[in-house]
């Protein structure tokens, strides 16, 4: 029967302060949820079975496993530490119930410390000892607890929930998932198959075998030598054979080395797998970011230079705004400036004509007509002014004449004011007028530039939030693949093309070795058949005998061997596919497979396949570790008996995506009987509900049984700071 | 004095503006480094031409202070070099004879030193009523009146009743 562990609690337990029975979780067969920030719990929770299973607990600090009596200070609860008076005591531990088919066992393991100092975290301070475990024993039948005493079986009820082969299948933390299975290792699958199987037995069979076939060949020699009737022939087929199995090593010996190189290589080509195409996707989006931030920044300094130049619109005589409002000084300075004229022109007639009365006079304006109009009216003889004819000799004749005739008034105008201003007060409103018929316009000109404005902040807020999204998709190839800001992604893809190059020459030789060596066992099996048709016939029939039965054991232990490890792989091909298919059931990829295939160096690599049989490579890092935990559920439900074990996870949800979240909790039922996940991404301290949407989606699923939600107050010293368990299922 | 020396004489001024307005100078044009979220006037004389057309606009003509707490910058004839904007402000001054108590005729009798003086009373004009547009602006920034936007200063000009 399954081991199902049904409650676990904390004594002082880091921030885990109070007593067991208030700081409890209670779990039932299933998924069972705790949701917690970073900080509140989830390591500790950790803690806690790594206490139980290994006297340990992970220093947070350095990542690094200490024992639990060298770090005791630093696991009781500070809180707890400093109302523990000088002299008096304090319990640490931890207690786990779980129950199998029959029985339910009560684990406790604890220590006390005494305070003896007046520094609380100071190792000095405080005296520790280790409390012996304490493991209570019922029966379902009779629900009464006996204590345990026998330490073979206190250790017995310990492994038995979760066996330690079985551990690294069933209870790791985030990134552990990944070093569980590395597919870079050539024997982590072999492992797993070993875990399995009971291959170890065939090889322990083919070992025997292979000795008994070595003694056989040994006792066969021995008859033939004795035999006077051996001749040299024999003898230099018997050498032969020994050349060739000199060769065959040395071959294989090289052989080895060319499949250690390309296990080195494929190790790192399967580690740089992800950040290859991580890397490739950094260096197109970086160009891209380039492009875009260069027509950005140009179309940031348009828009800069549009605003500045907004102003300028008041002065600059094509929009003129500066005039709106003062449309009426047109036609004031318009009948100030005739006036002004009128007024001089008739003081400057009364002045010739005060100063020289016969003198030719005129109320035209000066010059005009002009001479050319004035010949045409002499030639005609007739004013085109007055309209009358002008005989020659006539009086009007005359004046045209005069007329004609009249002293060049610029060249001989007099004086006649002290400053002669008309000039001045002309070019005034001559020069002005690009701001004189704008007026009507300038409304209808603010419009365009407020349009032209918005058109321009359009483009730019465009442009802006293309950058933002490409540097943001930038950021997540970051984050899901753990690398540094400033590594350069040509670097990840050189190093990837040469370990693929470096795999490839392996892989070149290795097959080259493997032939040679297929050479070599034919001139082996060949040499050997013209040694038994050599050997003399009168050896006893049982050496001979002996020796070939000795040949076929070995070599059909090997062969089932084989068949052992072919069948369960794909065992477990078949099984991870299953668990595959329903991991990334909500994900939108298509179709595919994962596929198990022997590697050149003997290992088995793990590829994803896509319909039309492509290798796809380089996907993200939580598509990786999707196939990972495919794998490992594998490993446990190809075993033919069911997985006894509860699943203790960190989930590290945020690497894989929502779709694959829903997959995820959806799919561990199939291979595990219960399972306690924690998980930080379902926590949002911003909703009301502390909980993420999923989170909430997750709490009403019917797949979930339990559902904690663990929180610490940031605000509080650490020395108040306590965890609290809150239950929402 | 004939037309060119008087248009000479006229563009040579440097009118002055008080020195308690330097705050508000600044904070409109780009001499001052704020950043800010409104668009401003590019140099001095831009906000001075634009304060002076809004007192006019207003009605405020405000004089200015004793000359040794003023300030004169660049002369009228290097506003807005090779553009016809000193005309038309010159055209809107010139109209404005019964507030600089002439006639343009009369001017044309007067001795050099009267006619300077008359240069004077212009540029005093220009002054005053800069003076009292910049003081109607300085009023709105601190009443925070003023909406911050690149359309700031067309919008309160287009607010003003037509003079």
């Amino acid at each position: 029967m399954a081991s199902i562990i049904n409650s676990l609690s904390f004594k002082n337990f880091f921030n885990y302060y109070g007593d067991y029975d208030q700081t409890e979780y209670e779990f039932k067969e299933g998924v069972n949820i705790i949701v917690a920030d970073n900080g509140a719990g989830k390591s500790k929770f950790f803690n806690a079975f790594l206490w139980l299973f290994y006297d340990d607990v992970l220093d947070s600090d350095d990542k690094k496993r200490k024992a639990v009596k060298d770090f005791a200070v630093k696991i009781i609860s500070d809180k707890a530490k400093n109302e523990t008076e000088i002299g008096e005591n304090v319990e640490t531990g931890i207690k786990i119930e779980y129950s199998t088919g029959r029985y339910k066992f009560q684990i406790v393991k604890s220590f006390t410390a005494t305070r003896i100092g007046e520094k609380i975290s100071d190792n000095e301070s405080w005296q520790v000892v280790m409390n012996d475990i304490e493991i209570d024993k019922t029966d379902h039948i009779l629900p009464k607890y006996k204590p345990v005493y026998d330490a073979d079986e206190k250790h017995r009820i310990i492994n038995q929930l979760i066996l330690p082969t079985l551990r690294q299948y069933s209870f790791f933390q985030g990134e552990e998932v990944d070093k569980m299975i590395d597919f870079t290792k050539k024997s982590s699958i072999e492992d797993a198959v070993r875990t399995l199987t009971n291959i170890s037995k065939y090889e322990d069979i083919a070992k025997i075998v292979e000795d008994i076939e070595a003694k056989a060949y040994k006792d066969l020699n021995k008859q033939t030598k004795q035999k006077e009737s051996h001749n040299e022939r024999l003898e230099d087929a018997l050498k032969k054979r020994e050349e060739l199995k000199n060769s065959i090593n040395q071959e294989n010996e090289k052989l080895e080395i060319q499949k250690e190189l390309y296990t080195k290589a494929q190790e790192e080509y399967e580690l740089l797998d992800a950040k290859y195409a991580n890397a490739s996707k950094r260096k197109e989006l970086d160009e891209k970011i380039s492009i875009k931030n260069k027509t950005l920044k140009s179309a940031s300094d348009e828009y800069q230079r549009f605003l500045e130049g907004i102003n300028n619109r008041f002065f600059d005589g094509n929009f003129s705004w500066i005039t709106l409002g003062f449309e009426n000084v047109v036609e004031d300075f318009k009948n100030k400036i005739s006036t002004f004229r009128a007024a001089r022109y008739e003081k400057r007639t009364l002045l010739q004509v005060a100063e020289s009365p016969n003198d030719y006079f005129t109320i035209l304006p000066s010059n005009s007509p002009d001479a050319v109009t004035l010949q045409q009216m002499i030639d005609k003889e007739h004013c085109y002014v007055c309209g009358t004819d002008a005989p020659k000799g006539s009086e009007p004749y005359n004046h045209l004449l005069k007329l004609k005739n009249r002293p060049n008034e610029s060249s001989s105008k007099k004086q006649f004011v002290k400053n002669d201003l008309e000039d001045f007060f002309s070019r005034l409103q001559l020069n002005a007028s690009p701001f004189l018929n704008k007026f009507d316009s300038i409304p209808q000109s603010v419009l365009r530039t407020k349009e032209r404005e918005l058109e321009l902040k359009k483009r730019l807020d465009k442009l802006s939030s293309e950058v933002k999204a490409l540097k943001s998709q930038r950021k997540d190839l970051l984050v899901t693949s753990n690398q540094d800001e400033d590594s350069d992604p040509r670097n990840i893809i050189n190093q990837y093309k040469g370990s693929s190059n470096r795999m490839a020459q392996a892989s070149t030789k290795i097959e080259r070795l493997e032939n040679t060596l297929k050479e070599l066992k034919a001139q082996l099996l060949a040499t050997e058949k013209e040694i038994t048709s050599l050997r003399p016939k009168d050896i006893p029939e049982g050496y001979s005998a002996n020796y070939e039965i000795a040949q076929d054991l070995v070599e059909a232990t090997n062969k089932a061997k084989e068949r052992v490890f072919d069948k369960m792989v794909s065992l477990l091909e078949n099984h991870a596919n299953e668990h595959f298919q329903n991991l990334i059931k909500y994900n939108d990829i298509k179709g595919g497979v994962l596929n198990f295939d022997k590697s050149p160096s003997g290992g088995i690599s793990l590829d994803y396949i896509d319909e039309a049989g492509n290798e796809v490579s380089g996907a993200s890092e939580g598509f990786q570790r999707m196939k990972k935990f495919a794998v490992v559920m594998a490993i446990i439900s190809a075993n033919t008996s069911n997985y006894n074990y509860p699943l203790l996870a960190d989930a590290p949800l945020s690497a894989f995506g929502k779709a694959f979240n829903k997959g995820f909790f959806e799919a561990i039922p199939n291979v595990f009987p219960q399972s306690i996940i924690l998980v930080k991404d379902l926590y949002d301290k911003d909703s009301e509900s502390k909980l993420t949407d999923l989170g909430a989606k997750l709490v009403k699923d019917e797949n979930i049984q339990t559902f904690y939600l663990n929180e610490v107050d940031g605000e509080l010293a650490q020395i108040e700071r306590t965890t609290k368990i809150e239950r929402r299922k | 004095m004939n037309s060119q020396e008087f248009r000479s004489n006229l563009l040579l001024k440097r009118p002055r503006y008080a020195k308690s307005r330097i705050p508000v100078l600044d904070a409109f044009s780009e001499k001052g480094s704020k950043t800010v979220d409104y668009s401003r006037f590019g140099p001095y004389y831009e906000i001075y031409i634009y304060a002076m057309m809004l007192g006019i606009k207003n009605k405020k003509r405000l004089p200015l202070p004793p000359r040794d707490l003023t300030k004169d910058f660049i002369e009228i004839g290097k506003w807005k070099r090779d553009s016809s904007l000193v005309d038309f402000l010159l055209m809107v001054i010139f109209t404005k004879t019964d507030e600089l108590a002439i006639d343009w005729n009369e001017l044309e009798d007067l001795e050099e030193s009267e006619l300077s003086n008359v240069i004077s009373k212009v540029v005093s004009l220009i002054e005053e009523y800069s003076n009292g547009g910049l003081e109607y602006l300085e009023e709105l920034w601190e009443k925070g009146e003023l909406d911050s936007s690149h359309y700031m200063f067309i919008d309160l000009y287009k607010d003003v009743k037509k003079n």
